[in-house]
């Protein structure tokens, strides 16, 4: 499935596993080097990735293919194979516990299943507008709990960059909100022209954003009043990539965002100056591609 | 008014409407029956600007589609979104302010509860409340009695009853063939993406037999049942 995927986007498969690979080391490297909360970060998303794997309705899938028996060898299998390059750069790193624990911690995943929905309604403050981040929220919120909880810690121990990264680690929660096009019918609904359909969406997602990040930028401006300057300029280049991300998925819509467009904004990660330019092409593309949906 | 003029919409070279013609007016309710793969769904999509084709089509409030309630076959549901702000996403996405949604919840649905849990005859409920609440002129309703039960299909046979006396085109599509009859002026029967045959509700009855003999024939007879 993967294949089909890189194929469907007009990438060879093993041309997309070398981007990835070194995609996966680069970013690695820039990490470590940026964070000594690194080892826990990669940790911690290679556990989500694999936990990705641990949805009820695959694994009784997969139970039922496969019998009692080959069901969990192909589980921790697959749960191994997500973890390892993670394992094998904290090992190259040295922290050799946390790789023994992420080893375990994969193993221990495998054989267990996770509900993709709950029962009950997780109440939203986003509920007047649905749909992303209503939806997202209801996805993720204990990611921003993380997240309010490492402000925190943060303050506790003076450490400006690791509430920044808070900050930013929000922002980009947010922006997963914005990743898989919707049903058609979710745009051809509304009775806007694609610029004002563009302008709205971006105008929830801001003003939704800030709500989300404005209590960790306030504790930031409170207790790190001399960086207020840093502050600023990191909630503006979220609000960016924000944007940039919601343009994009339009500007690929129907389909998902492409790897082209992936590339392009990674590499408006390391270098933000960049989304200056790519802001107002995805957002003429986004036009021209939703020109057939709303007149 | 809904003008439909020379439709014809292709699938590569697969021609699913046949130059189509044909008009809707207000006050009316038509009702669209063929097989599976005839080409309603397609004439509805058409109508709807959902998908590109040849010829025309025109209506007395433009554009179309911000005047239109579409209620698919299947309608689809995102994840963890409950049935109230799914009404409240298509009231929004139309800019009509609905001050008390639960008090028009006429079906009554478990509005506070995701809707992607519902049943097929719940969702088909939602998603038509959704759309009566947009205040649209114009409704199609692909399969509007599909899943649903006894009593919503006495409510929604009753609410057509009331698009049609408040002036609007409803364009229904439904295999069930006594539904149509106690809610359409007229039915078109779309055969291979050409209208063949059109009929009043005076021949209703007419048409149900005829169509009864060419579906069904002597097949019956052939399952050998004893």
């Amino acid at each position: 499935m993967i294949n089909r995927r890189f194929t469907d986007s007009g990438v060879e498969p093993p041309l997309a596993y070398v981007a990835l690979a070194i995609g996966f080391i680069g970013l690695s490297f820039y990490l470590f080097h940026k964070t000594e909360f690194a080892q826990y970060i990669f940790v911690l998303s290679a556990l989500a990735l694999a936990g990705k794997f641990s949805e009820i309705r695959r694994t009784e899938f997969i139970k039922f293919c496969f019998g009692d028996k080959r069901w969990k060898k192909i589980r921790i299998a697959e749960n191994l194979l997500i973890v390892f390059p993670f394992i094998i750069f904290l090992v190259i790193k040295l922290f050799f516990l946390s790789a023994i624990i992420l080893f375990a911690l994969a193993i221990t995943l495998a054989l267990m299943n996770f509900r993709a929905s709950l029962n009950f309604t997780i109440p939203t403050p986003f509920s007047k507008q649905p749909f992303e981040f209503s939806t997202g929220f209801r996805n993720s919120f204990y990611l921003i709990a993380g997240a309010y909880t490492a402000t925190i810690i943060a303050v506790v121990v003076g450490n400006f960059n690791l509430a920044i990264f808070s900050m930013m680690l929000v922002f980009a929660i947010t922006l997963s909100y914005y990743t898989k096009p919707e049903h058609e019918y979710f745009v051809w609904s509304y009775s806007l022209n694609p610029r004002m359909f563009l302008i709205k969406k971006i105008k929830t997602a801001t003003l939704f954003s800030s709500l989300l990040t404005l209590p960790i930028a306030i504790i930031i401006a409170i207790f790190f009043y001399q960086n207020i300057g840093v502050l600023l300029l990191f909630f503006l280049v979220g609000w960016a990539f924000l944007v940039c991300m919601i343009v994009s998925k339009y500007a690929a819509y129907p389909a998902e965002l492409n790897i082209a467009q992936g590339f392009l904004i990674a590499i408006s990660i390391w270098f933000p100056p960049l989304l200056i330019v790519l802001i107002p092409y995805f957002f003429f593309k986004s036009q021209n591609r939703l020109r057939s949906l709303l007149k | 008014m809904i003008e439909v003029r020379n439709l014809t919409k292709k699938y590569g070279t697969h021609e699913v409407l046949k130059n189509v013609n044909m008009q809707f007016d207000k006050g009316k309710v038509y009702g669209i029956v063929g097989e599976n793969g005839a080409g309603k769904t397609t004439l509805f999509r058409c109508i709807a600007g959902l998908e590109s084709f040849e010829g025309e089509i025109n209506s007395d409030i433009q554009p179309l589609k911000n005047h239109l309630g579409l209620l698919l076959t299947e309608p689809f549901f995102f994840q963890k979104i409950t049935g109230l702000e799914y009404i409240r996403l298509l009231c929004n996405a139309r800019d009509t302010k609905i001050a008390d949604i639960e008090s028009r919840n006429i079906f009554e649905l478990p509005l506070n509860q995701y809707a992607s849990i519902y049943s097929t005859g719940m969702k088909k409920k939602l998603a038509l409340t959704a759309i009566l609440l947009q205040g649209n002129d114009y409704f199609i309703l692909d399969e509007p009695f599909n899943g649903v039960d006894i009593h919503s299909n006495i409510i929604i046979t009753e609410i057509i009853h009331k698009l049609r006396e408040l002036n609007k085109i409803v364009i229904i599509s439904s295999h069930i063939f006594s539904t149509l009859g106690e809610t359409c002026d007229e039915i078109h029967l779309l055969q291979n993406g050409e209208f063949v045959k059109s009929v009043q509700k005076e021949n209703f009855l007419e048409l149900e037999l005829e169509m009864k003999e060419i579906t069904v024939g002597n097949k019956i007879e052939k399952l050998g049942l004893i």
